[in-house]
């Protein structure tokens, strides 16, 4: 029978559109363009304890079928998140996933000790960010890290808890068994590739960071890879993510695996995406008679 | 707010690499000066947007013009497109340039491509006195000056070579008349280094200044932060976003 509603760590989602952190900000800018509760989710821009200036501009730069962002974390801070658009949220029948992120292992148990106070149905951690305290190198990079700031969260966080994976790994699903092993309840990935776009002329990156993060259609066939070998790996849920920009890129990530699915770049595409994306997966669902959750992780290799 | 589907009326050549596109809609919303067109391009290889100011505007042709330089691979493309082939876009976008009551005799000033943003600040407010000074590299950089002429009680146009009409810098022509002209506000869009210049050689006047600013977008609504500017308000240096807290911001506040 057709069904669009999947479930995650006991949270039930309208469907498995859920859209990505950092672009969708709170959601009131898109609220605008449709109701945000015709979606699944929505991941907040990545929080941190105290507000982040970010990065000095140009933060982005378009590359073929892609796009590159050095953002840096701009965002008001926690507390501000808790007192303002956290509220207006939680008036919103949508699931809220918090995206939360630090600097030091005690950022993240002190951010996510005051995220279990908001109406944030889950947590997502970002954990491709430096950590100062290790020479800079970001927490998602090797699995003993990776399973040592979950468990830090898992034990001072009463939310389900997303560890989000970097896909600038050696091997991605030894970090998601950490992850899992470190008590996460789900997973999602990937996050962005680092990557690089530079001017010919000036002979320097586009970007002033330097290097960013790779997203869009480009990153797609890396993330259903990634996404197929993290389900062969783990028993908590998968969210998948990477180039989404239709239905059909849903159905390609729930069979590698993905239980939900999150959308980011496109929604800079087309301001409509996510919405149109989770209309046109419902009547495929009706026109098919199926309910999604019989899809997941059903790849026949070759 | 609504993505729309744009018709282009003409695509036409102002001058090697400079093009003026009119797009009509069939559903319009209302637009002032300073405000920005997030267009989409057909082809999917282009994921983001581009963003253009709107040039001008005819509210009951239901169209926006747009001028734009070609400078890359983006607006390469746009400029091969042809009338009758259609677009999407989002607009109005941004803050735009609304005088205040007692601005009342206004100075648009266009640096090169800068200009684009000009046309429309006059058209939207009529009652509004407008004179502009344009200021282009060379005579084959000379756009809209046609268009000015008839917003405007007075356009002066200079190059920097002199190879058309005044020569030297727009700023310092403008310098040299502010006494005489004795404006009640300027708007100036232009590359940044003009407003670097304009920052120094206007420091010793009261005339408020606003600016637009320009850069590379994501979304286009405020939602993803990519196109931040430092702005300083109330002794505080924050990074605000050009497409949603600007692109016209008070010259004054700008950290440049």
């Amino acid at each position: 029978m057709k069904n669009s509603k999947v479930n995650i760590c006991g949270i039930e989602f309208k469907n498995p559109i859920i859209t990505a952190s950092g672009t969708f900000g709170f959601g009131k800018e898109y609220d605008k363009f449709y109701d945000i509760q015709n979606l699944g989710g929505i991941c907040t821009k990545g929080l941190t304890l105290n507000k982040k200036d970010g990065n000095p501009a140009p933060r982005i730069a378009e590359t073929y079928g892609g796009m590159i962002n050095a953002v840096g974390l701009q965002n008001p801070g926690i507390d501000y998140y808790l007192s303002h658009d956290d509220i207006e949220l939680a008036k919103k029948d949508v699931v809220v996933i918090a995206n939360v992120a630090g600097a030091t292992i005690d950022d993240y148990i002190a951010i996510a000790k005051k995220i279990s106070n908001s109406n944030a149905k889950m947590v997502e951690l970002n954990i491709s960010c430096p950590n100062v305290k290790a020479g800079g190198m970001a927490f998602g990079v090797k699995p003993e890290m990776v399973e040592k700031v979950t468990r830090a969260v898992k034990d001072v966080c009463s939310k389900p808890v997303i560890t989000k994976l970097s896909p600038n790994v050696s091997n991605i699903a030894d970090n998601a068994r950490a992850a899992e092993a470190g008590g996460a309840d789900a997973i999602s990935l990937i996050n962005t590739i680092s990557a690089m776009a530079v001017n010919y002329k000036t002979r320097r990156p586009i970007i002033a960071n330097n290097n960013g993060g790779m997203s869009g259609p480009c990153v797609k066939p890396v993330a259903l890879k990634m996404v197929w070998d993290c389900y062969n790996a783990v028993k908590i849920p998968i969210i998948g993510l990477g180039g989404i920009t239709s239905y059909t890129d849903v159905l390609e990530f729930m069979i590698c695996g993905a239980s939900a699915v999150e959308i980011g770049t496109y929604n800079f595409t087309n301001p409509m995406g996510a919405y149109e994306i989770a209309k046109d997966l419902d009547a495929y669902l009706e026109r098919e008679n199926l309910d999604i959750n019989e899809i997941i992780g059903t790849l026949i290799l070759n | 707010m609504k993505d729309r589907v744009g018709k282009i009326v003409y695509n036409k050549k102002l001058q090697e690499g400079i093009y003026k596109m009119e797009l009509k809609f069939d559903d319009f919303e209302k637009v002032i000066g300073g405000q920005f067109i997030h267009i989409l391009l057909n082809s999917k290889e282009h994921i983001l947007r581009r963003p253009f100011c709107i040039c001008d505007f005819d509210e009951k042709n239901k169209s926006i013009i747009i001028c734009y330089a070609v400078v890359g691979d983006g607006t390469k493309e746009l400029s091969k497109m042809k009338a009758g082939e259609e677009v999407k876009a989002m607009f109005p976008l941004g803050n735009g340039y609304i005088p205040k009551e007692n601005e009342n005799k206004i100075v648009l000033l266009g640096g090169g491509m800068g200009s684009a943003v000009l046309p429309a600040i006059a058209r939207a407010f009529p009652e509004k006195e407008f004179i502009s000074y344009l200021g282009f590299a060379n005579k084959d950089k000379v756009v809209l000056e046609e268009e000015m002429n008839k917003l405007c009680s007075y356009v002066k146009v200079s190059t920097d070579d002199g190879s058309y009409k005044e020569s030297g810098f727009i700023t310092n022509i403008l310098k040299q008349d502010l006494e005489t002209l004795n404006p009640d506000a300027i708007v100036v869009c232009g590359p940044e280094i003009m407003y670097k210049v304009i920052k120094k050689t206007f420091a010793d006047t009261n005339i408020p200044i606003y600016v637009s600013l320009e850069q590379r977008m994501g979304c286009g609504i405020g939602a993803c932060l990519v196109c931040n500017c430092k702005i300083q308000r109330d002794g505080k240096q924050e990074y605000l976003r050009v497409c949603k807290d600007g692109p016209v911001f008070n010259l004054s506040e700008v950290v440049l």
